[in-house]
């Protein structure tokens, strides 16, 4: 818990970075227009129904919609006015939040000032008011409850959504939940949900108390709560310029997906580059899959671990297999270099792949060892899967080529898959070969004996260019290359799944271990267990 | 002094006041009478421009209304509402000084002349001033209404059934109260009222409106005894009818 705590200041900071300045650019954008419309009827159904439109966007989408959009907006700006935009991180998060914080605003503002009574408008007039004073003196103080009311709902809505800002790149409280429920850590996605859950209460609370107070004229609540408002943006303000001295080094930015084994791996990247090198590093952490991808091609990202297996199925498009694994990785290298420009700086030597996992006990009473032992035996059996497995071609690969007319299949989250094959609720589960949770609940994996699933090697990728701008950095990754096997692996991500140790932590032994006892090592010991 | 010259007010095909001329003479206090929907409150509106007329003129004191800017003009001229029109998120004080804080009048000047004028409409400054709308009484806030209409010290003063939502006795307190007043501060002015009584005990003469059309302007006692129109002799029977019931009821009921 005191881990998770630690990293409280740094992942609140970066959220009030991200929502505050949406909320106040989604206030500035959204009363004027909102008031706009009260003057001008007919843009109403325009502007109030595309805001409506933004609104039913599910929130996640909106997010990962704002990736591309950015970078081709990025390469625009760039073109115009030396600008880039970046795609991932900021940028994104930000647009979004604000584009969500619009609707709730701009509505209550039309509504606010459109309910003023009419006897009073006219009363304003005929006193000798301008259009304008009557604006200003009149309508929008009758109307400051229900505007402010828009506020505090677009308040607590963008910083909830904020935390699904952490899979487009952007550091935020969601950090907390997404690599907590990823790591089983449930001291992090507690520490996440309470702040941001606190942060949004305190500020809908200092919003309330400062219309209240300015409305019914209470000066020492509208100093306390108006003061406490403005340090808040205030310090906001601040931390934009405080970079922990980073120069104008632009740090190496190291992403990863949202699970265990690419947490420690990309740990495992930053630590070596940074004793390497002495650059700075930064860690964009659970990225949506694709986000990665697209992050590094154009160049948001320097670094980070993918699999051939997947490069080759969903990039490549290939479904067929050819007769190894060094073929795969190839063809998989000449892709990338021709197609994209990306490098590959090296398999850093084990799989993890999808495989077939069962109960060692069951395995073994049921004489199962491969996978053709199991067509057999499958109308017998369950199977469960990720949310994925059942629509990938390697499942249908294994179906077709193995038959296997399971009697039920189930679709569940990881997570609790390998809770459910331990127990007996399913017997038989699309297990990723390095997860630690194989070992912890005594599974075996089944052979592929007809080579149905492509190999999976875990390969370091790095951005176009960044070979030709920073050699030192590929330098520095070389030792890695062939360090890790799979049971190293497995052992690491038993240490964050199972010990509850933080990736950073496993990740330094195992650089310690392979100092001392360079490539083929990747032993890293276990202390503790 | 006002002038209305052939002033109409069309609403597409409808026609709410038509071809109306009419001549307030400085000091006077002109009642603009007729039943709901005769235009009274229409025309009244047109004399600040709150409605915009279709045809005609309106001139003060020699000077076409439309040579100035709207708000300018209204500035210039007392308005009482109908529905008070308090704004509920302004004080008394504040209420009061609107007018004179838009015509930017120092502060010093602006707190004289509010306390001057709660005082006028006999409201005790100390007690009134930071009082809330909602807080006063019916009768109360028509005084403020009052004192707010009465701020920049205009010359020409607009009232729009000022006194129509307080109770009888209060009513009969501000008329008087009023008849008294406009004198003193010699106000020009237009009110509308559908009230015969009122009409007569305020006006120095009477303007009958109907259907947007002027039957007849005379003062009170002209009317009673040479109505020009048979509507205007109907509405003048009206008070002597209900004196008259009053007696026959108190004739009944008094002990023999």
């Amino acid at each position: 818990m005191s881990e998770q705590l630690a990293l409280l200041p740094g992942y609140l900071t970066a959220h009030l970075q991200l929502s505050l300045p949406a909320l106040v650019i989604a206030a500035l954008i959204s009363i004027p227009l909102g008031i706009l419309v009260t003057r001008r009827r007919g843009l109403e159904p325009g502007v109030v129904g595309t805001a409506s439109v933004i609104q039913t966007i599910p929130s996640l989408a909106l997010l990962a919609i704002m990736v591309p959009v950015l970078a081709a907006l990025g390469t625009v700006t760039e073109a115009a006015f030396g600008i880039p935009l970046r795609g991932i991180g900021f940028a994104p998060a930000f647009v979004a939040l604000t584009l969500y914080g619009l609707l709730p605003i701009l509505r209550n503002t039309v509504t606010g000032v459109e309910g003023v009574d009419p006897a009073l408008v006219e009363a304003a007039r005929g006193v000798g008011m301008t259009p304008r004073e009557q604006l200003r003196r009149v309508e929008l103080p009758l109307a400051m409850p229900v505007i402010v009311a828009g506020l505090r709902t677009a308040g607590v809505w963008v910083i909830g959504t904020a935390t699904l800002s952490t899979p487009v790149g952007a550091t935020s409280l969601g950090n907390f939940i997404f690599s907590g429920l990823q790591t089983r850590n449930f001291d992090a996605v507690l520490v996440g949900c309470v702040a941001a859950a606190l942060l949004a209460l305190t500020l809908d609370q200092l919003i309330r108390a400062l219309e209240s107070g300015i409305r019914e004229r209470r000066r020492g609540r509208v100093r306390l709560a108006g003061g406490a408002l403005a340090a808040l943006l205030l310090f906001t303000g601040a931390s934009f310029f405080d970079d922990g001295g980073a120069g104008d080094r632009r740090p190496v930015t190291i992403g990863s997906k949202a699970f265990t084994e690419q947490y420690v791996l990309s740990e495992i990247l930053a630590q070596q580059i940074a004793a390497r090198t002495g650059l700075p590093t930064e860690a964009v952490q659970s990225l949506g899959s694709t986000v990665a991808f697209e992050a590094l091609r154009n160049g948001d990202l320097d670094l980070y671990v993918d699999y051939s297996g997947t490069i080759w199925a969903t990039l490549m498009e290939r479904s067929d297999l050819p007769e190894t694994r060094g073929a795969v990785l190839e063809a998989v290298k000449g892709f990338l270099g021709d197609a994209h420009g990306i490098t590959v700086v090296g398999a850093l030597g084990f799989e993890n792949t999808y495989a077939l996992g069962m109960r060692a006990d069951r395995a073994r009473e049921r004489g199962i060892a491969r996978i053709s032992d199991l067509s057999r035996h499958a109308p017998a059996l369950e199977i469960g899967g990720d949310y994925e497995f059942f629509q990938r071609t390697e499942w249908r690969a294994l179906a077709d080529r193995y038959g296997l007319p399971f009697r039920h299949q189930r679709t569940m989250d990881p997570a609790l898959m390998y809770q459910a094959v331990a127990e007996g609720e399913v017997d038989v589960i699309s297990a990723y070969s390095t997860d630690g949770r194989i070992a912890a609940y005594d599974l075996v994996l089944l052979e592929d004996d007809q080579g149905v699933i492509p190999p999976y090697d875990a390969i370091v990728l790095a951005r176009p260019g960044l070979a030709r701008e920073r050699p030192e950095v590929l330098a520095a990754l070389r030792p890695l290359v062939g360090a890790i096997d799979a049971g190293a692996m497995q052992r690491m991500n038993l240490a964050v799944d199972g010990a509850g140790e933080a990736p950073g932590a496993v990740a330094q032994r195992f650089l310690a271990a392979l100092k001392t006892n360079p490539s083929p090592a990747g032993e890293p010991p276990t202390p503790g267990r | 002094m006002i002038e209305l010259e052939n002033l109409s007010k069309r609403y597409g095909d409808v026609t709410a006041v038509d071809a109306l001329d009419l001549r307030v003479e400085r000091g006077e206090l002109v009642v603009l009478l007729g039943g709901s929907g005769c235009g009274k409150t229409t025309t009244l509106k047109m004399i600040n421009r709150l409605v915009e007329p279709s045809a005609g003129t309106v001139r003060i004191d020699g000077e076409d209304t439309r040579t100035l800017p709207a708000p300018q003009l209204r500035r210039r001229i007392g308005y009482a509402f109908q529905q008070i029109g308090l704004f509920p998120h302004l004080d008394v004080s504040e209420n009061v000084a609107i007018t004179p804080r838009l015509l930017g009048w120092p502060e010093d000047r602006v707190r004289e002349r509010v306390d001057a004028l709660l005082r006028l409409v006999e409201l005790e400054p100390a007690a009134m001033r930071n009082r809330w709308p909602t807080e006063l009484s019916g009768g109360q806030q028509q005084r403020v209404g009052l004192a707010r209409a009465l701020a920049a010290e205009p010359e020409v003063v607009l009232l729009d059934e000022p006194f129509g939502a307080v109770d009888p006795i209060t009513r009969d307190r501000l008329q008087r109260w009023f008849r008294a007043v406009r004198h003193e501060l010699g106000l020009t002015s237009v009110f509308v009222t559908h009230d015969m009584a009122e009409a007569l005990l305020l006006g120095d003469r009477i303007a009958v409106l109907d259907a947007g059309r002027l039957l007849q302007v005379g003062r009170p006692e002209e009317l009673l005894l040479r109505p020009a129109h048979e509507k205007v002799a109907e509405l003048m029977a009206t008070p002597r009818r209900q004196a008259e019931a009053v007696d026959a009821l108190l004739g009944r009921t008094e002990p023999s």
